[in-house]
């Protein structure tokens, strides 16, 4: 690396003084010897000096009024991620038959528990803080649910709306409960459910 | 709940952030209304800057503050205010400028170039037709304008850091990558800037 890129990729921790002192000793030895490594140098200063010096924009008097007026109108929605159910591949006679048992002897909690119309199933989903299961239903609002995945569909509930829109992903759900910039929402399901599509509401 | 515009007491404003935040939690509109107080300026600012529009910046700073109280149970108490609502207006302003970038070329795939290029039409090639002694203002203009031309992730981090004063560490809260891509990004972003800027500052400071 030749001495003027090293003081090119020192530019910015020079300028927010964030180098250490043997390197700022460096460089300043470096401009006393370089003149077109000083020049750009105060070409990047006076950039800067010029972004620091623009006007800052004054928020509207009544921000808070409004705020407060229309925050007040909005309830808070979960956000809904709709999940397909993925079982792992079993031969199909021995499914069926598992299936049956299972269905059997869960039906009256599977039901109670998660119904169409369970009240605290819905109460549960607003409250939830990482992705999960919470519904068979579909949430008010949503689209109308695909022949194929009736029955099968369940909807997992994450809470908060901080949109992000990353460079690798379409959406993004709160920070907190997804890690930022990667679609990691089926990691984050139970197993055997992947994340289908994201139904953001405000 | 407190009416709006009752003056605030003085054990309000001496709250911090964070205490604030958990009365808002319980509904104490008082505390909203001082917390949305001190951080309104810093949000528009920094809305208007990332959009390069002051008066689209104020209903977007207005949904900030809509969805602070709307999600203000799902603050964390012991992180930082600011982090948060950053978070929230950073978000914000970049689905802004990927919505507008959307609309204005629902037929043409090189959406950002056409953007850029609107932008910065005496900037485009700062040698032709530019009378010196540019008045303060032009050159604001000029600046905010070729703020506007940085691509979306390095000019919020550039937002963040050189108009809002973050330290890196915030950013990368707030941007959600590491401390490494942060000072990569805030790099790029600088002689980006100064490369757009270089002549036009050169001729305003020979003037």
């Amino acid at each position: 690396m030749s001495r003027c890129t090293r003081a090119h990729e020192m530019f910015g921790a020079y300028w927010d003084d964030e180098t250490t002192r043997a390197e700022r000793e460096w460089l300043d030895a470096h401009f006393a010897g370089c003149a077109t490594c000083r020049s750009e140098y105060e070409s990047l200063t006076r950039t800067l000096a010029a972004v620091a010096a623009l006007p800052r924009a004054e928020a509207a008097p009544d921000l808070a009024e409004r705020a407060l007026a229309a925050a007040r109108s909005r309830t808070a929605v979960p956000d809904v991620v709709f999940v397909r159910e993925t079982p792992p591949w079993v031969p199909a006679t021995a499914a069926a038959a598992a299936a049956f048992v299972v269905v059997a002897g869960l039906a009256p909690f599977l039901i109670r528990g998660f119904g169409p119309g369970d009240a605290a199933s819905v109460r549960h989903a607003v409250q939830v803080t990482e992705p999960r299961l919470v519904s068979v239903t579909k949430p008010p609002g949503a689209a109308p649910a695909q022949p194929g995945r009736a029955g099968g569909s369940v909807a997992a509930a994450i809470s908060d709306s901080l949109f992000d829109h990353s460079e690798d992903v379409d959406f993004v759900l709160d920070p907190v409960t997804l890690h930022r910039g990667r679609a990691h929402t089926a990691s984050r399901l139970p197993r055997n459910v992947q994340g289908e599509q994201a139904v953001i509401t405000f | 709940m407190a009416p709006d515009r009752e003056p605030l007491s003085p054990q309000v404003v001496s709250l911090s952030d964070e205490d604030l935040m958990a009365r808002v939690a319980d509904d104490d509109e008082r505390s909203y209304t001082e917390i949305v107080r001190r951080y309104q300026g810093r949000v528009t600012n920094l809305i208007s800057r990332v959009l390069n529009d002051r008066n689209g910046s104020d209903d977007l700073a207005q949904e900030v503050f809509v969805r602070v109280f709307v999600h203000r149970r799902n603050y964390r108490r012991g992180s930082k205010f600011s982090t948060w609502v950053f978070t929230i207006a950073a978000n914000l302003a970049k689905n802004e400028i990927r919505r507008r970038v959307r609309r204005r070329n629902w037929f043409s795939l090189d959406a950002l170039t056409e953007v850029l290029h609107d932008s910065l039409p005496q900037l485009a090639d700062p040698a032709e037709g530019r009378e010196s002694g540019l008045e303060r203002e032009q050159l604001q203009g000029e600046v905010g304008r070729a703020i506007a031309t940085v691509p979306e992730k390095y000019r919020l981090a550039l937002v963040l850091r050189d108009i809002e004063g973050l330290p890196y560490e915030e950013i990368a809260e707030v941007l959600g990558v590491p401390g490494g891509t942060v000072r990569s990004r805030i790099n790029r972003a600088r002689s980006m800037l100064k490369r757009k800027l270089q002549p036009l500052l050169r001729k305003q400071g020979s003037a």
